[in-house]
């Protein structure tokens, strides 16, 4: 592999998904500081809008993008030339697009670790929201901003249907391009599994390198949430308010606006009618429910596992590497982890009419580095907050289940929520297997669009929107509780 | 496995081996299948005849089905894999699954006729740039006109990821041979963009975003027919086209081969051909066919076809991708 556009490829791919990951950070750190102090009409949709950015199929996004920025979008009418669209500019668009918008939730839910006392003392102090920001609200979500940083980044690293539509070009390319080359084309197992380990090995040196730099882990015992209080707010906080959010909402919105404007026209009732329509709704809610309890299943047993050995003396190294192991498989690209269970499961003889329950257990484990993300840290956090008082009071089983699960089910149904969310929006496996009854809404979808039904194809990604969105706050609601952060 | 998923498995077993006797096992693309695609009423005329089950297994796309194959084995379900192209029929072949047909292919209509003992052909048209003729007023009228003029801007599907991808690299080799990398050069000064699939890059010309994109030349029927729009047109191209034709092939391990042998008689059969033009967009393979509707006679035909041997495209292909490569990223 001394292919020198191997190494271009990877060299580009490296700097796309960097700055993917920073822009999407940088901007989704006052974004939360802005969503959590202040109260506005629309700010419950657009915290749902956000959570289903990701789960928005490619393709739909991609178009909503042309749609907003192409030669003869919004952009060009509103300005009089037109937006560099092909290109790194379109790819880092596309990406902070999909990702911003989790950065934003991810940091949210840091911020709601940070206890009550401290916003007390900030509020009777007379502390600046920049005061607070420095010596308060950083220290609190500094912690979660390395793992979030390598979600994108691994995210932008080996996702391709974005990088090669928008990079004008093979300039633009991904490491996933040769594997889904290799793999689809040439039937090459050998070379797919080799650029697989390449790929995994990049990630893992940046996960290495970003372990590194980050600060260590300490958790913190925090008391009950209670009472927001207002901080006070200067005109340089307003200003940078306004600023962050016009920024924020102007990257997010028009596309989505654009996403969601078949919805008002006729084609899109017609579309309502159609019998496979509704079929491939059942298909996804079928494979997507379990697939999520799965996923949440797995989850909460590593983040119990990881706990317990943070209470050991030196567990802390072990606790750390499970937890980063979730994120593991983030690297392996899907459909190569779908086509090695394929001939696993072939080779002891289970054929493919078992499909289902492939499907539903590969999207569970590509679920799992969202799950990791939304539980962990309110997880660890109850065990801080109640280690003593089990010892000392004996309490086992269920019955710390029984004390933690009010404080801890408003991010089980966050983590929840997002695996359904993902498993819903996935193509890749279940293409692979595709088969009867595996039908899927994005397959629904894809199939229009192959099939010239540009037109149908929208108004069927506006339907998975909607489902998502009804799944997403009907989850959070049943298992969160009245007072979950939707 | 625990006990109840044995049974369960051992029930779904013993239901597929007592159905098995008259189902026929179809791998095809989604859009094939598809309630829009000549796949249903495919299914309702050989039913009719066969007195059996026809079932299509959808797929992603044209090497989705190959894939799936490699993957399964001798231990497949599939009876008939309906969707293959010219461009993967040499790959196929290597793997050793396929049957040969015993199918009179004397009268199909494909350029050159048609002398294959693996595959039928089942459909057949010709790759072609789509432009909006509202909007574009320079047409190109060959290949080199799309490649020289700067100011056209083109997408084109990637030959890594994608079946018109690769015929465009088969197109471009055949009109310019060794020069090519010049022209891929030069195409790729205006180039808007290289998508992953068909879909991406059609799309993308549908939201306005190039002046001609890579599709067939039997495109244009589509939107007249289905949509009553005249406005999208295939630029003709001098140099000849470059076809596509689809296959069908049946498996040595068919589990059904007498029906798998009736079903690819059947391919051939108006029952099939005459579904093929307005459900897949294609042009039929034999002339014992409906006519077809003006939407797809008044479309460019080729003045000339150009071919390239099968066994040099599977041999070469990889080191014509790399030409590629190398000339686009220059």
């Amino acid at each position: 592999m001394a292919d020198p556009y191997t190494w271009r490829v990877v060299r580009f791919s490296f700097t796309q998904a960097s700055l993917s990951a920073l822009l999407s950070i940088l901007l989704a750190i006052p974004m939360a500081s802005c969503l959590f102090h202040r109260r506005f009409i629309g700010r419950q949709t657009l915290l749902s809008l956000f959570a289903i950015s990701m789960v928005v199929p490619t393709i739909v996004a991609i178009l909503g993008i042309v749609v907003v920025y192409g030669r003869n979008g919004w952009f060009t009418t509103l300005f009089g030339s037109a937006f560099p669209l092909y290109g790194l500019g379109g790819i880092l668009l596309a990406h902070v697009f999909f990702n911003m918008p989790l950065a934003v939730r991810v940091i949210l839910q840091a911020y709601q670790l940070i206890p009550d006392a401290q916003w007390r003392l900030a509020s009777q102090l007379g502390f600046s929201r920049w005061h607070v920001f420095r010596l308060i609200e950083w220290h609190y979500l500094k912690k979660s901003l390395p793992g979030l940083f390598l979600l994108i980044f691994m995210l932008c690293f080996s996702g391709f249907a974005v990088v090669l539509s928008l990079g004008g070009g093979p300039r633009s390319s991904t490491l996933e391009v040769a594997i889904y080359q290799a793999l689809r084309f040439e039937f090459d197992l050998n070379k797919a599994s080799y650029l697989s380990l390449l790929q995994v090995s990049i990630c893992s040196l940046v996960a290495l390198a970003v372990y590194r730099l980050a600060p260590p882990l300490r958790q913190d015992i925090s008391v009950y949430q209670g009472e927001r209080l207002a901080m006070r707010s200067s005109r340089l906080a307003n200003g940078v308010d306004a600023l962050v959010s016009a920024v924020v909402l102007l990257w997010v919105l028009p596309p989505f606006v654009a996403i969601l404007s078949p919805a008002l026209s006729a084609l899109f009732w017609q579309s309502l009618w159609q019998t496979d329509l509704w079929w491939s709704v059942w298909h996804s809610v079928r494979i997507a429910l379990p697939s999520g309890l799965l996923a949440l299943l797995i989850g909460l047993s590593i983040a119990a596992l990881a706990r317990t050995l943070r209470w050991r003396q030196r567990g802390d190294w072990w606790a750390q590497k499970l937890e980063q192991s979730g994120n593991l498989v983030l690297m392996v690209p899907s459909l190569v982890l779908a086509t090695g269970l394929f001939l696993m499961f072939r080779s002891v003889g289970i054929s493919i009419k078992h499909a289902y329950w492939i499907v539903v257990w590969v999207n569970a484990v590509m679920a799992l580095p969202f799950v990791l993300r939304a539980i962990m840290p309110t997880i660890y956090q109850q065990e801080k907050r109640f280690r003593h008082l089990y010892t000392q009071m004996n309490v086992v089983g269920m019955a710390r289940l029984r004390l933690e699960w009010p404080q801890i089910r408003s991010a089980v149904a966050q983590g929840l929520a997002y695996a359904v969310l993902l498993s819903l929006g996935d193509l890749g496996v279940v293409a692979l297997f595709g088969s009867k009854g595996l039908e899927t809404l994005p397959m629904y979808l894809y199939q229009l669009i192959g099939s010239y039904r540009v037109e149908q194809g929208a108004c069927v990604a506006v339907v998975l929107i909607l489902l998502c969105l009804t799944l997403f706050y009907s989850i959070n609601r049943l298992v969160g509780g009245r007072r979950a952060v939707v | 496995m625990s006990f109840k998923s044995f049974a369960l498995s051992a029930t779904a077993l013993l239901a597929t081996s007592l159905v098995s006797a008259d189902t026929l096992t179809v791998y095809t693309y989604d859009s094939f299948a598809s309630d829009w695609g000549p796949g249903p009423k495919i299914k309702t005329n050989f039913e009719a005849q066969c007195d059996c089950e026809l079932n299509f297994v959808a797929l992603d796309s044209s090497v989705g089905i190959l894939s799936r194959v490699q993957l399964e084995g001798d231990a497949s379900e599939a009876d008939v894999l309906l969707g293959l192209d010219l461009n993967v029929m040499e790959a196929a072949k290597q793997t050793g699954l396929l049957a040969q047909h015993s199918v009179d292919t004397s009268s199909v209509t494909t350029p050159g006729g048609w002398q294959d003992d693996h595959f039928v052909p089942f459909d057949q048209g010709y790759f072609a740039f789509i432009y909006d003729s509202e909007k574009l007023a320079n047409v190109p009228t060959s290949l080199k006109d799309v490649v020289e003029n700067q100011d056209l801007k083109v997408i084109y599907q990637d030959p890594r990821t994608s079946t018109p991808g690769l015929g465009l690299l088969l197109w471009m080799k055949s009109v310019y041979g060794d020069q090519v990398a010049d022209a891929w050069e030069k195409l790729a000064s205006h180039t808007v963009t290289v998508t992953k699939g068909w879909y991406d890059g059609y799309s993308l010309f549908l939201k306005g975003e190039a002046d001609v994109v890579l599709s067939y030349t039997t495109s244009p029927a589509y939107h007249i027919v289905a949509e009553g729009e005249h406005k999208y047109k295939a630029a003709s191209a001098s140099e000849g086209f470059y076809p596509q034709i689809e296959v069908a092939a049946m498996l040595e391990s068919a589990p059904n081969k007498a029906l798998a042998e009736e079903f690819m008689q059947f391919i051939l059969e108006p029952g099939f051909q005459n579904m093929v033009a307005t459900g897949n967009w294609m042009y039929p393979v034999m002339d014992n066919v409906d006519p077809l509707p003006e939407a797809f006679t008044s479309q460019p035909q080729p003045t000339k076809v150009l071919t390239l041997d099968a066994e040099q495209v599977a041999q070469n292909r990889q080191a014509w991708i790399n030409e590629w490569l190398e000339a686009t990223t220059r």
